[in-house]
C-alpha cells in the first residue's frame, strides 16, 4: 500500500525493477506470493508443495504457469493422479468466458484424465475430483458449452456435499456454478449462487485466492458490484505475484466508480506487465488507470500515464494494445472538453476498424462541438467504413458499438445543424442500443456514455429537466463519472433546484478533490457550494 | 447473394457478446477458428456445395445451437437447395437468437419473396428500417428485390 503515496514515476521505477529481477525466473518457477491454498492429496510430499501453488495459480487463472507446473509434478512423481486433474482443469480456460476449452485442449485434457484413471489415485476423494473435471470433457464433439458448463457444475456441486469439510470443493463448485450464469437472466442467480457459498468462504480462509477471484467475478455486474468491493480491495494483496490479480480488482472498482482505488491497482498490474514484458496487459492496465485519472479531474496523473505508456514497447497482434492506445488520447480530450483537441487527434493506424472508429468518432464529436460540419462529415464517412467493415466479417459486438458511434455523430450534426428533433430522435436511439450492448472488458468505459450526450444535448435545447433523467439513468450503469455530475449539476441548475443543483456540484467537487484545478466547471462547483 | 465473399469473412473476425471475464482476448471466439465443422461448412457455402454446406453445420450446430450466424448460413444453404420450411426455420432462429441481424433479415425476406409472401418479406424490410436509421445495404437490397417483385407480371 505504501506505493500509493510515492510519485507515479518513483512507483513505476521501483515496481519495474524488482518485477525485473523476478522475470529472469519463468513464472512456474517463480515464488511470488500467490495467497494461501490447502489441497491435502496422497502424492510423494516432495511435489505437494508445488502443486498447491498450482492449485493457486488456477485460482488466479494464470493458466500458462500452471499448465507446465502440473505437467512438471506428474512428471516427478507419476503416481500422482490428481496432478493430472490439474491439467485438465486449467485446459477447460477461463470458466466465465462462455467460450470454454478449444477442440485440441479437450484431447489433451481428455488424455490427462486416462492417465489420472490409469495411475489410480490412492483416495476416493482424489478419484472424485477427477471424475467431476471429466464430466466437463465427456463427449465433447457433440455437446454445446453450456451443456458442459452445467454437467461441470453439477459435478462439483456433488464432490461438494460429498465432502463438506473440503473447502477447496465449496470454492471450485463455486466457481463452475458462476460459471452457468446466462446474460440473459437479470436476477443474477447463478452468480448469486455461487456469492452466497463463496462468503463464508472467504471469511474463513481470508488469504485464499479463488474465495476473493470468484467473488469479484461473481459480483461482476451494474446492480451488484458494490458487493464485491471487498473481495476486491483484498484480492491484489492476497495474490500480487499473479498478473490477474492486480488488474481484475479494478472491474469492481470501475463498476462502483472507486477511482482512486482503480488508478492505484492498474498502474501496479501496468508495472507487473510491462516487467513481465506483457506489453498488451500493461496498456490496458494504463487505459483504466487513465480512465479513473479522468474522472478524479486528475488530468495532469493521466496524461503522465499516457505518456508513460506510450514508452511501452513491443505489442502483440491482438487488439488490446492498439484498443488502448486509441481511446487514452481520445478519452484525454473529450473527458476534459477539450474539443479542439479531439477534433486534432492524430490519424488512426491499426488494422482494426473499431479502434480505429475511436479516433474518427473522437475527432467528429470534437468537430462537431468546435462547430466545423465539414471535418465531421468526413470522419462520418469513416466510420460508415469501417462499420461496413466490421458488418462484413460478422462482427457484430463491434459493428454494433461503431453503429452508436455512427448515430451519435449523425445526432450531433443535426443538432447543431439546425435540426434539433432529429437529433434528439438520432442521439435516443444511440443511448438504446449502447444500452442493450454491455460493455466490452477490453474498456473501462465507453470513450463517452451515449446517454450522459443525450443528457447534455437536452441541456443545449433547453429541456433540463429530461436531461437530467437521462444523466441519472446513466449513472445507473456508470456511476461517479465526471463529466454526467458536471452535466446534472448543471441541469438541476436550470431547473431552478439549487437543492439538488448542490447535491451535484458537492458531488463533483469531492471527485475533484485532488484535481489539479484546471477545469471550468470545477472551479464553477466550488463557488456554488462555497456559497451561502 | 452479392455479399457472399464478405458473408464469408465471417471467419476473419467472429461475433461475440462478452461476459464476465478476465482477458479481453477471450471474447474473440472465431468461430471458424474454434469449430472445424464450421469453417468447412462457411468454405462450402463459398463453394456453393449447398448439402455439403448442411453437411457440416448440421455437425457444427451440435456445439454451437446459439450461434446467430451458423443459423444464418444454413437457412441460406437450405433456401439454396429449395427447402424453405428448413431455410424459415434456421432463418427465424437466427433472428431469434440475434434480432438485430441485418443478413438474416435481409435473406428470409428474400426468401419470402421466393415463395409469394410478399406480406413477410415487406415486415422484414420495416424491421431494416428500424435497425438501418442511418441506411444499410441489407434494408437496400431487400427493397431493389421487394421492388423487383412487385414489377413482375
Amino acid at each position: 500500500m505504501f506505493l500509493r503515496s510515492l510519485p507515479l514515476a518513483v512507483a513505476s521505477a521501483f515496481l519495474w525493477t524488482t518485477a525485473a529481477s523476478a522475470h529472469e525466473v519463468p513464472p512456474e518457477k517463480q515464488t511470488g506470493k500467490l495467497g494461501s491454498v490447502t489441497f491435502p492429496t496422497s502424492c510423494n510430499p516432495a511435489v505437494q508443495k508445488d502443486f498447491e501453488r498450482g492449485v493457486a495459480m488456477l485460482h488466479s487463472f494464470w493458466y500458462g504457469a500452471a499448465e507446465k507446473l502440473f505437467t512438471e509434478i506428474a512428471e516427478k512423481d507419476p503416481s500422482c493422479a490428481i496432478a493430472h486433474w490439474g491439467y485438465a482443469a486449467i485446459l477447460m480456460s477461463n470458466p466465465l468466458a462462455g467460450q470454454g476449452a478449444l477442440p485440441a485442449n479437450a484431447v489433451k485434457a481428455q488424455a490427462a484424465i486416462g492417465q489420472a484413471r490409469k495411475a489410480g489415485a490412492k483416495t476416493q476423494r482424489e478419484r472424485d475430483y477427477i471424475e467431476a473435471v471429466a464430466t466437463y470433457y465427456e463427449d465433447f464433439a457433440n455437446r454445446p458449452e453450456k451443456a458442459r458448463q452445467a454437467a461441470r457444475a453439477k459435478a462439483y456441486e456433488g464432490l461438494a456435499a460429498k465432502y463438506p469439510a473440503d473447502d477447496e470443493a465449496q470454492i471450485f463448485a463455486a466457481l463452475y456454478i458462476a460459471g452457468t450464469q446466462s446474460q440473459a437472466d437479470q436476477t443474477y442467480a447463478a452468480y448469486l449462487k455461487a456469492a452466497g457459498m463463496l462468503e463464508p468462504q472467504f471469511k474463513k480462509h481470508p488469504d485464499h485466492p479463488g474465495a476473493a477471484h470468484y467473488l469479484i467475478h461473481s459480483y461482476d455486474a451494474p446492480p451488484i458490484a458494490a458487493k464485491g468491493l471487498e473481495a476486491a480491495r483484498r484480492y491484489a494483496e492476497i495474490a500480487p505475484a499473479a498478473p490477474h490479480a492486480l488488474h481484475m480488482p479494478s472491474h469492481i472498482f470501475t463498476r462502483v466508480g472507486s477511482w482512486e482505488e482503480s488508478a492505484a491497482t492498474n498502474l501496479r498490474s501496468a508495472a507487473a506487465a510491462k516487467a513481465n514484458n506483457e506489453a498488451d496487459e500493461s496498456y490496458h492496465a494504463y487505459d483504466y488507470a487513465v480512465y479513473a485519472y479522468l474522472q478524479l479531474g486528475r488530468d495532469a496523473d493521466a496524461k503522465r500515464a499516457i505518456e508513460d505508456a506510450m514508452k511501452i514497447s513491443g505489442v502483440s497482434p491482438r487488439f488490446v494494445a492498439p484498443y488502448a492506445i486509441t481511446a487514452m488520447p481520445a478519452r484525454y480530450a473529450l473527458e476534459r472538453g477539450d474539443w479542439k483537441g479531439a477534433a486534432a487527434l492524430p490519424a488512426p493506424t491499426s488494422t482494426f476498424p473499431f479502434t480505429n472508429a475511436i479516433t474518427h468518432y473522437s475527432r467528429a464529436i470534437g468537430a462537431l462541438r468546435n462547430g466545423d460540419s465539414a471535418t465531421a462529415a468526413k470522419e462520418a464517412e469513416a466510420l460508415a467504413a469501417a462499420h461496413k467493415a466490421l458488418s462484413d466479417a460478422k462482427n457484430t459486438y463491434w459493428a454494433t458499438e461503431v453503429e452508436v458511434q455512427r448515430l451519435t455523430v449523425a445526432a450531433w450534426t443535426a443538432h447543431t445543424g439546425g435540426n434539433p428533433a432529429e437529433g434528439l430522435k438520432l442521439m435516443r436511439a444511440a443511448a438504446d442500443l449502447e444500452d442493450s450492448n454491455e460493455k466490452h472488458i477490453v474498456t473501462p468505459g465507453r470513450i463517452l456514455p451515449a446517454r450522459e450526450l443525450l443528457g447534455e444535448m437536452l441541456i443545449e435545447q433547453k429541456q433540463p429537466a429530461a436531461a437530467l433523467k437521462e444523466l441519472e439513468a446513466s449513472q445507473a450503469r456508470e456511476p461517479h463519472r465526471y463529466r454526467n455530475y458536471a452535466a446534472s449539476a448543471l441541469a438541476a441548475d436550470m431547473m431552478g433546484d439549487r437543492a439538488k443543483a448542490r447535491e451535484y456540484y458537492a458531488k463533483l467537487v469531492d471527485l475533484g478533490k485532488k484535481s489539479d484545478g484546471s477545469r471550468p466547471d470545477l472551479v464553477k462547483a466550488r463557488a456554488f457550494v462555497a456559497q451561502k | 447473394m452479392r455479399r457472399l465473399a464478405t458473408l464469408v469473412l465471417a471467419c476473419a473476425l467472429g461475433a461475440f457478446a462478452p461476459g464476465a471475464l478476465a482477458d479481453p482476448e477471450e471474447t474473440d471466439p472465431d468461430l471458424a477458428k474454434r469449430d472445424e465443422d464450421y469453417a468447412a461448412g462457411v468454405a462450402a457455402v463459398k463453394a456453393k456445395s449447398w448439402s455439403e454446406a448442411v453437411a457440416k453445420l448440421k455437425v457444427a450446430e451440435r456445439r454451437n445451437p446459439d450461434s446467430a450466424d451458423l443459423h444464418n448460413f444454413l437457412g441460406f444453404s437450405y433456401r439454396n437447395l429449395k427447402q424453405f420450411d428448413l431455410a424459415f426455420t434456421h432463418y427465424k432462429r437466427s433472428l431469434a437468437i440475434e434480432p438485430r441481424h441485418r443478413g438474416a433479415h435481409e435473406y428470409i425476406g428474400e426468401a419470402y419473396l421466393m415463395t409469394g409472401d410478399l406480406a413477410s418479406a415487406e415486415r422484414h424490410r420495416d424491421l431494416l428500417k428500424g435497425i438501418c436509421l442511418l441506411g444499410c445495404e441489407e434494408l437496400a437490397d431487400l427493397e431493389k428485390a421487394i421492388a423487383d417483385y412487385k414489377k413482375k407480371p
